[in-house]
Formats: C-alpha cells, structure tokens, sequence
C-alpha cells in the first residue's frame, strides 16, 4: 500500500515536471515510436524478399513484434536505468537514495519513472490485432488473462536482466557501454529463435532469456505447438530472473563506495 | 542514553592503481592492482543525546566515509556501530526514518518543480502523518522565513534559499539525530548566521542530537560544545571546544610598540621568571606570547611600570580556533597531544 | 597548439582502455551481433542464390565487416556534448583557447584509435574464426575500404555533433539522440544493406548521408563495387563530409549567440 501510494505521488511530480516542458515531451513521443517503425521497417524489408523466415510468415512475425511491445512498454514505463551510473553513482545521488525509507532500487524506478513508454504497449496490442486477424487467429476468452500474466512476467524478466547489469556498476567500471548494445541483442528475442545455431539458441532462452519476452510467449497466442512448453516457462524464468537480479543488485548496493570523499 | 555509538569502526577501500603510459595502460587492461586505502582507521566515540557535535578535519581526512557509514549509505569493512538503536547499513530503510541528512553539495529536491511538491512527496515517503505534517512544515516555514519560496521550483532559488529549503526536507519527519555534512558551504554570512541560529533553537527545542561536519570553524564555536577532529582516517582530538582551545590554544599574543629603542634581551630579562617568549623584528617592535594560565596583565605590569620604556601601542590578540587547528593540521597527527605542545615550545 | 589537441587524442586513448568490464562485454556483444545476423540472414536465404544482389556469402561478409566498421566509427560525442550543454561546462569551454568542436573531434579519434586497434582488428579476427567470411584479395579493395572507413567514422561523428549541439535548442534532446542511434543503424546498411530495401525507400536513401557510413565501404569491402567504382562512391563520402560542414558551422555559429545573449 505504502508503495502503491508512492508510485501515484512520484507520477504526480512526473506530470508537473513534464508541464513544464512540454515541446520536449513530444519530440520524445516522436522519437520513441519511430525507432519502433524502424524495427518494423526491418521486418517489411526482410519479408520483401522471402515469404518465411524459419517457417514462420511475415504476419506472424509481425504479431511476435507486436507481442514483444506490450512487455517493453511496460517497462520501459517503469524501469529507466540507463543513466544509473552516471547519475547516481558518478553524480553521487545514491547517496541521497540510500538515506530514505523506501526500498532504494524501487526509489529509483520511480525517479525515473516514464508513462510514454506505455505508448509502445498500445501500439503493440494494435499490431498483435491487426495481424492477428490477418492470420484468422480465433480469439479465445483466455487471450486477455494470458496476455496480461505474460505481459508482466516478459517485463519481470527485462528488470531482472537490466538491473543484473546495472548493478555491475557498483563494483567497478562503469558499464554504460553495455546497455546500449543489450538493447541491440533483446531484439534478438523477437524472431523464431530456432532460426539461430545451438549456442545462441541457448543464450537468448537461458543466459539472457530475450527469447521469453518475445518469441515464446508470444507463440501461445499463435498456436504453434513446437514451443508450447517454452511459453508456459515464462513465469518460471521471470520469478528465478528477477530474483537474480534484486539479488545481486542488493549484493551491489553493500559494495557501493560512495561518491567524492 | 547514546544516540551515536562507534567501536573500532574502519573502512578501507580498494583504488585500482593505474600504470603509466600506453603500455602500463594496456597492461592494466589484462591484470590489474589494487591498493588498499584505509579512509576511516580504527575509530571509537560516542555521542549521548541532545549533543551537538562537530565533526572537523581537512579534506580526505575521512569526515565524510564516517558520515556515510554513520547513516547506512556505506557499509564499514570492520567494526560496531549503532545509531539510534539501529545498526544504519543492516536496516536501513527502518533506521533512516528516525534521521535526518543534509548533504550541504547535493540537492535533494525536485529541480524543476515547486518546493512544496517536494515536501509533499517526502511526506509520503517518510510517512508522515497529514496533520504532524502541517504543523511541521508551519513551524519550519515560519523560523526558517520560507513563506514566498514554496512555489518556486528549486533551479530558481538562490543557495541560501536553497539550502534552507534542504533543511526543511530533511526535518520535515522530526527526526532525532541530524546529520550535516558541510551545511554552510558556500553560504554568506548572513544565512550562516541563521542556519547556525536555527540549528541551535532546534537543538534546545526538541533535544535533536546534531553531528556535523564544516570547515568553517565559526559553525563549530557558535553550535558546538565537543569536536571530532580527524586526521588520515584517526581520531586525533576528541573533546569539548575549551579543551582544545587551552590544550593547543598558544595563549595569548600581545604586540608591543615602541617609541624609542628596546632590546629584546631587555624584556626577556623582564619576565625572566615567567613561562613566556619574545620574539621581536627590531627594537621597535616585540611580541610576547601568555600561555593560556598566566594572566597577560602579570605580563604587561612588569614592561607598562618600566620608564624607560616608551610605548606608544599595545595589541592584545587571543589565538583563534582557526589558528589552532591549522597549527594542528600541520603538525600532523596530534593524539596525545605532545606534538601539540611541541609546535608550542619551539617557539620559545 | 598541434600538440595539444593531440594531446586530446591520447588521453581519450588512455581513459577507453580504463574500462575493462566495457572492452570485453564489447567485444563479446559486437560478436553476438554479428552471429544473430549471420543466422537470420542464413534463414531468410533458405536456398536462394542472390537477394538483392549479394550472394549469401557476400552477406556473411558484409554483415561481418559492418559490425566490425561500427565498432570502430562509434562514438557518444552526441551525449558527450548533450552534457556538456545541459549542464552548463560548455560556457567555460567557449574562454578556453581552442575549437570545442574540434576537440571533440579529437576525443572522438582518440576513441577511434583504439576501437581500430583493440575492438575492430581482434574482432575482425574472431569473426574470421567463427564465420565464413571471405577478405579480399585485391589489395585495392583494402586500400579503398580502410580510407573510406575514416570518412565513415568522419561522417558519423559529424552527425553526433549535429545531433549533440541540438541540446542548445531544445530542453532534453535524449530523445532525438536515440533516435539517431536507430536511425544511422538501420539506414547506413548496418542492419539491412540499402539495396534490399524498397526501390522508393533506397532512392530516398541515395540522398541521404546515412549510406556513407557504411553501405558503400562495406561494398567495396565485399567486392560488389570495384575499380574505379570505389572512387566514384569514395566522391560520394567526400561531398557528405564537406556537406555536413555546413549545417555544422551554421548551428555553432546559432549556439554561441544563444549562449551569448541568454547566458546558457
């Protein structure tokens, strides 16, 4: 309740932040949904010249990339760290963070708090509609509670990964380099992964499960039998990622050193 | 009862070293060293409630390690510490309730929007009932003169403004221990004076406990009856004000001058019985140092009663605490005093 | 005065080679790009002999030489000059006695320099071990590719610049940052070669700056362009190099009189 309250303050000081800047605001809006047609984009180009990839056609694709949307809007809403090391611990905000009563890591997603990002969730439910019909998918009562479950689940397993690699920054260097090319690789999850070689089959379902926020799921929905059992793993792997990552975030948060003297 | 109780309480940090030049660089690239640093070595004290502490040191000397450790941010490598009853880093979020930080470099208010929306937020975050609130944010927006600064958002204040903005933020839950790490940085004379003012009210009014650290040894004789002085990570004065001052205090100078021509060996041979020394750029003009327990007019009879003495100036000037401290940051290390005093004696 | 902007260089050399936990998930990931790409290009060329006039091995190799360039032309000048803006150290940078710009341009080669040595070659070379790519054996073709690399690296941080300095003009320029990011990813080849894109969309593309940075050295690379080819697309990376000086020298000049009359 207590955080459930914060969350509602945090996004009114977002709301009048945001007031105070508006042109801004929509350059971001902008900016946001075009890199999600340029993702689009890649996948129209892709199917301009073959009619499946993997087996799978292009609508098909397309409703997995709509799919991959509604999770990454969902967290991109509510987890922002990429300028975590730099602000807070170069800058030495944790410090600030650290002397409050709430739980440090929660403070800091609501710091960085971020509605647009919601957007791409709309945007992606559009897109899993469209080329659902396109596919005749029949939609079953049982798509919203499972689309919902999956939803979280897929977001829960971005926190953990993302703030797995954040917390490396309380250590030693700083690995702003990193999170930019994960950005590169958790698109990766979004195409039938069986299309890769062995090794990064595993990687994306294992190591840095991508797999589970865009493929797997998403395949329920497209009843495609091959990867039925993967998609009901999808809470499993959310719960032990998640928990990987507040572990070692807050392994990281008794290393932190504090910034100046 | 002790608000603040440190044992044996160290913190040392690993710094990469780095090797030279392009090939040092590419080797540190595959192996690397690290030295140790001990930033805070083997401290004890102990601070009962209500106290006002201060907390000195010169820079790097590990005031601010200590504050960090004292307030949960940092986690010690060795010792025992509690703070209220809590140990900070173990349960901190439970701990941090009954505390209260200013980091005087750092904000931590909202930049762009309204004070009081971050009051409010605060609120919330600490807890705070609506109605303690209210009555709170009253009685600190009224001492601290903040009535037409609410609304503006924090970017558009000044740093006097600001920092009494920060005070409020971080006493708006009434904590009982209050932690001030450089709070007059920066700041001119006047809201000096009344943060030092405020600070001192609310010390009497609600038994606060208040450690803080400065290098401006002003906040420390207008707030403080004890200093920590550190120095590389050691405690090396732990003590009221008064102490320190006649411990490492050099008395009291008195600069004469004089109309006509007096010898130094003259005035030594004055005061010959007494425990003090003379130093004189010409005959014209001598200095002698009182030790704090003699009394200066015991001094000043034996060359005031002599007529063949002109005087034509007397200046009497008492040692500062700033030159009492610089004289011990540049001894160094001072823990039982007698390196002190032999910065004291060799100026006899 | 040479030497201090060379100085530059060197420092930002020494300050990569800082980060340890950068360099070797760097290289790590750059590897994992290339795999991902390998593979679904494999998928997407099933048994068919050319799509879009590259043969499914000179793709390998395009994809291989693509990533590698980009380890290489990649900077954060944009966010490096973003901050710089946004948190009022460009004033004291307009009183120091030396170009900004250039030294950014400096930082960003210093930068260069070692992305070159220690991401692009090792990498170049694990590439080779893992992937079937095929180096050209015309020793044009590597003279022509790694002067063309320069101009990519040129051009790209030239855009960085561009986009950096928008912080001067509007509050919080992220989102436009990231959007380059994706936009000179998708449109200089990286990710699709530009003549497998739509005909209206790789016309659209011939006038932007975009393909300079790595399409074309990346043909000369495989061998798809060759002779006198590599100097007609090497005019091509010129032209946008002096082009983009402009808009460059236009929006300096607009920042320094904002700053000017409205103080930061």
């Amino acid at each position: 309740m207590y955080y459930i309250g914060l969350v509602f303050e945090y996004l009114k000081n977002y709301m009048k932040t945001r007031l105070t800047y508006r042109a801004d605001f929509w350059v971001e809006v902008i900016s946001d949904l075009l890199m999600q047609a340029s993702n689009l984009i890649f996948i129209f180009v892709v199917f301009g010249h073959t009619d499946s990839l993997g087996g799978w056609s292009e609508s098909e694709v397309v409703f997995v990339y709509g799919f991959y949307m509604v999770p990454f809007g969902l967290f991109s809403c509510f987890v922002n760290l990429w300028n975590f090391s730099d602000r807070y611990i170069v800058k030495g905000e944790m410090d600030r963070i650290l002397t409050r009563p709430a739980y440090n890591l929660f403070q800091i997603f609501l710091e960085n708090i971020d509605p647009p990002g919601l957007l791409g969730s709309v945007i992606g439910i559009l897109i899993m509609v469209v080329s659902g019909s396109q596919l005749d998918l029949d939609f079953t009562w049982w798509f919203i509670p499972v689309l919902i479950l999956f939803t979280i689940c897929a977001a829960m397993i971005y926190t953990g990964i993302y703030i797995t690699l954040t917390s490396l920054s309380f250590y030693s260097d700083s690995p702003t380099g990193i999170i930019p090319l994960m950005y590169n690789i958790q698109n990766y999850g979004r195409y039938p992964v069986t299309i890769y070689n062995r090794a990064i089959q595993f990687l994306l379902t294992w190591i840095l499960p991508f797999a589970f926020v865009g493929v797997y799921p998403a395949s329920l929905f497209l009843g495609r039998d091959e990867m039925l059992h993967m998609a009901w793993l999808t809470p499993l792997m959310a719960v032990i990622f998640l928990t990987i990552g507040i572990v070692s975030w807050n392994v990281g948060v008794k290393k932190y050193r504090g910034a100046g003297s | 009862m002790k608000a603040i109780e440190v044992e044996h309480l160290s913190k040392t940090f690993k710094v990469q070293k780095n090797r030279d030049g392009l090939k040092g660089a590419l080797r540190d690239l595959f192996s690397r060293q690290y030295n140790e640093v001990a930033a805070v070595n083997d401290i004890s004290f102990s601070i009962p409630a209500g106290e006002i502490c201060g907390y000195i040191g010169e820079n790097g000397a590990g005031k601010s390690t200590t504050i960090k450790m004292l307030t949960g941010i940092l986690v010690p490598t060795s010792g025992k510490l509690n703070v209220g009853g809590y140990v900070p880093h173990e349960e901190r979020e439970k701990f941090v309730r009954n505390i209260g930080v200013v980091f005087g470099q750092r904000s931590q208010l909202w930049w762009d929007i309204g004070v009081i929306e971050s009051f409010g937020l605060l609120r919330k975050v600490y807890g705070v009932p609506e109605h303690d609130y209210k009555k709170r944010l009253d009685e600190l927006v009224q001492r601290l003169d903040l009535g037409e600064l609410l609304n503006r958002p924090v970017r558009k204040l000044s740093l006097g403004q600001r920092m009494r903005c920060e005070l409020v933020a971080a006493l708006l839950h009434n904590p009982s221990i209050v932690f001030l790490d450089e709070p007059t940085i920066g700041l001119d004379i006047i809201v000096k004076t009344e943060i030092r003012e405020f600070l001192k009210d609310m010390n009497r009014d609600h038994g606060t406990t208040i450690l803080l650290t400065t290098h401006d040894l002003q906040d420390i004789e207008a707030l403080c009856s004890r200093v920590i002085m550190l120095d590389e990570g050691r405690i090396i004065y732990d003590g009221g004000l008064d102490t320190l001052k006649s411990r490492w205090g050099q008395g009291t100078r008195v600069t004469f001058q004089f109309g006509t021509a007096c010898p130094l060996p003259r005035l030594q041979t004055l005061t010959s019985d007494l425990p003090v020394s003379w130093t004189a750029e010409n005959d014209l003009h001598a200095e002698v140092l009182v030790p704090g327990e003699l009394n200066v007019s015991d001094v000043l009879a034996r060359v005031v009663g002599q007529t063949d003495i002109a005087i034509t100036d007397i200046k009497i000037t008492e040692t500062t605490t700033d030159e009492i401290v610089r004289q011990i940051y540049r001894t160094g290390s001072a823990v039982n005093g007698s390196k002190g005093e032999g910065g004291l004696t060799s100026y006899a | 005065m040479l030497s201090a902007y060379t100085d530059f260089i060197r420092i930002r050399f020494l300050t990569m080679l800082a980060y340890r936990v950068n360099y070797y998930s760097g290289i790590l990931i750059y590897m994992l790009n290339i795999g991902v790409y390998y593979f679904t290009w494999q998928a997407i060329y099933g048994g068919r002999g050319e799509i879009g006039g590259f043969t499914a091995s000179q793709m390998t190799t395009y994809i291989a030489v693509s990533w590698m360039a980009r380890a290489f032309y990649f900077n954060n000048l944009d966010r490096e000059i973003a901050n710089d803006i946004r948190d009022g150290s460009i004033a004291i940078q307009f009183i120091r006695p030396y170009n900004y710009l250039f030294v950014k341009m400096m930082q960003g080669f210093g930068e260069g320099l070692f992305r070159f040595s220690l991401f692009m070659i090792p990498g170049m070379l694990l590439a080779l071990l893992l992937f079937p790519v095929r180096l050209p054996s015309d020793p044009i073709a590597w003279i022509g590719f790694l002067v063309m690399l320069f101009f990519s690296f040129l051009i790209n941080s030239q855009l960085n610049i561009l986009t950096g300095l928008m912080a001067f003009f509007v509050e919080n320029n992220e989102g436009i940052m990231r959007m380059k990011r994706v936009i000179v990813d998708l449109f200089s080849g990286l990710v699709i070669p530009i003549s497998l894109f739509p005909v209206w969309l790789g016309t659209i593309m011939q006038w932007l700056p975009f393909q300079a940075i790595t399409y074309l050295p990346g043909s000369v690379f495989t061998g798809r362009t060759q002779g006198t080819g590599i100097l007609d697309v090497f005019g091509i990376q010129v032209a946008w190099f002096v082009g983009l000086l402009i808009p460059i020298f236009l929006m300096w000049r607009a920042a320094r009189k904002r700053l000017f009359v409205q103080g930061g």
